[in-house]
């Protein structure tokens, strides 16, 4: 019975013709658009995760603390909410960490009569930390602290990366539901064309008492190989569109965002994107009812 | 098998009822053969749509093979119809497919088994005289060929009742005769057959129970 409803499946996707044909174009614009959008978002998502994981705050001190209280600073530091880690940088270690940095012209430093640099703490805050609202209340609290003169560093920026990844996320959405919607109403179309085409088979298998089941799973099939076929369709243009497209932006993306290689959708992600395609298509066919007995 | 009471059938056009059928009842037993005769118009069709559960009646009780068909549900109604064999004036082929297929389809939508299904649609050519026809499109067919094919398509079944409408509409007297033939031999094998012909001369030739109806009443029972 399968192999029948599949062929006459087949059979009216045919009878459909060009209207079926727009139909698989609308869904492969649909699932090109949205899993174009999920490619960038989720390569956005995972510069901002490492982003997130570098973030530092740097601690400057009023002056150098005594060796003896130094323990007792990091303490007070790695118990303040929000703290993951901490290190203590000396004035004079630094200068040693400028000179490896100048390189060639850290003779530069050798006119100064004294070390300029203040002693730090690097803090690496927590994950829960890495909001601009959290951070903020870290910063305040560390400013707090009596030895404490200055503090250097701020989420911001990841966050407003993290809003773009957001924003970039529902455009891809937004186009996709719009290329969606359009698919449906053209497999509904389509659909209705069929139900036309073959209305002596359904008048016939009406008349000798064929499941209502039979009648209309065709139609359900054949909405769901336009989905299906648009959504594979759409899944090899964003593979050969990546294959192509990533050596050259590659350099590009690590000196923006610091992402050193892109990545395609994970296997999972192919697989719903090829499922709601199939799903578009089978919503179109079972929108398009055709005349029930009375 | 078949039963009518008081059964009447009324089509709405705006605001006016037209009566299709007035108080109409009879009742058919197994095995019967009877013809259904009247000029065009007088319900004959409406009828027979009834009692397929094509349309439903506006007041009255019916009854075929059993079924009850007020209140029947779908899945019910497709029941009843797999009981029954139904052939048109129009033999309504399906171009697309050869008569092979055309009978075949009728067997593949009721799920019989595939291995069943080339031999029970050569015997249902077979027994209407078409075997050799079994790959010609309907196109290629006369209109007595087609009508033949179409009785097949309805026996492939084996239904314990066939509804004829107006099977020889459409043909010549030749082979109109020829396709009363095969029905004949269809009612012969224990096939209850109902047919309608608003051709008087035939269903007088034919000498079985004759029903008339004259503007969508039944006002002769006759044989």
């Amino acid at each position: 019975m399968l192999g029948f409803l599949l062929s006459e499946a087949v059979r009216d996707l045919r009878r459909a013709g060009r209207v079926a044909v727009s139909a698989i174009l609308l869904i492969t614009l649909a699932m090109a658009a949205v899993g174009g959008f999920w490619l960038m978002t989720s390569n956005i998502g995972r510069a901002v995760s490492q982003w997130r994981d570098r973030v530092r705050i740097i601690v400057y001190l009023r002056q150098e603390p005594a060796d003896g209280t130094i323990p007792t600073l990091m303490g007070s530091v790695l118990g303040t909410p929000g703290v993951a880690s901490a290190a203590y940088v000396s004035r004079t270690q630094a200068l040693t960490t400028l000179k490896r940095a100048l390189g060639r012209d850290a003779s530069v430093l050798d006119q100064l009569s004294a070390n300029p640099l203040s002693a730090s703490i690097e803090v690496t805050p927590s994950a829960d930390a890495v909001t601009p609202e959290a951070a903020r209340r870290l910063l305040q609290r560390l400013s707090a602290l009596p030895e404490v003169e200055e503090i250097a560093g701020s989420v911001d920026w990841v966050e407003r990366l993290s809003q773009w990844q957001r924003l970039l996320f529902m455009i891809g959405l937004g186009i996709g539901a719009v290329f969606g919607l359009a698919a449906i109403l053209t497999v509904t179309t389509a659909t209705t064309l069929v139900l036309h085409a073959r209305r002596h088979e359904t008048e016939i298998m009406r008349l000798v008492g064929a499941p209502e089941l039979v009648i209309r799973v065709p139609l359900l099939l054949q909405g769901m190989l336009q989905g299906l076929i648009g959504a594979v369709v759409a899944v090899v243009l964003l593979v050969t569109a990546y294959r192509f497209a990533a050596p050259h932006l590659e350099p590009l993306i690590n000196i923006t965002i610091g992402l050193p290689r892109l990545s395609f959708l994970p296997p999972l992600g192919i697989a719903a994107l090829i499922a709601t395609g199939t799903f578009l298509g089978a919503f179109g066919g079972w929108l398009a009812r055709g005349r029930r007995e009375p | 098998m078949i039963e009518l009471h008081g059964v009447w059938k009324a089509f709405s056009v705006g605001p006016v009822k037209i009566p299709a059928l007035s108080d109409v009842s009879f009742r058919i037993t197994r095995g019967e053969f009877v013809i259904l005769t009247g000029a065009s118009g007088a319900g004959k069709t409406t009828l027979l749509r009834l009692l397929y559960r094509d349309d439903v009646p506006t007041e009255g009780h019916i009854e075929v093979l059993g079924h009850d068909l007020e209140g029947l549900r779908r899945s019910e109604v497709a029941g009843l119809r797999r009981s029954i064999g139904i052939v048109f004036q129009d033999a309504k082929l399906l171009p697309g497919r050869t008569i092979y297929e055309n009978i075949a389809f009728v067997l593949r939508v009721l799920g019989t088994p595939r291995r069943e299904i080339t031999a029970r649609v050569f015997d249902a050519l077979r027994a209407v005289g078409l075997s050799s026809r079994a790959q010609a499109y309907p196109a290629q067919l006369s209109q007595g060929e087609a009508q033949r094919a179409a009785l097949a398509r309805a026996l492939v079944r084996k239904p314990p009742l066939l509804i004829a409408d107006e099977p020889t509409g459409n043909l010549d007297d030749a082979m109109a005769a020829e396709i009363l033939e095969v029905i004949k031999d269809i009612w012969i094998v224990g096939t209850t057959v109902v047919l309608a012909t608003h051709q008087l001369r035939l269903a007088t030739a034919l000498k079985r129970r004759t029903l008339v109806l004259e503007a969508g009443r039944l006002v002769k029972d006759q044989g």
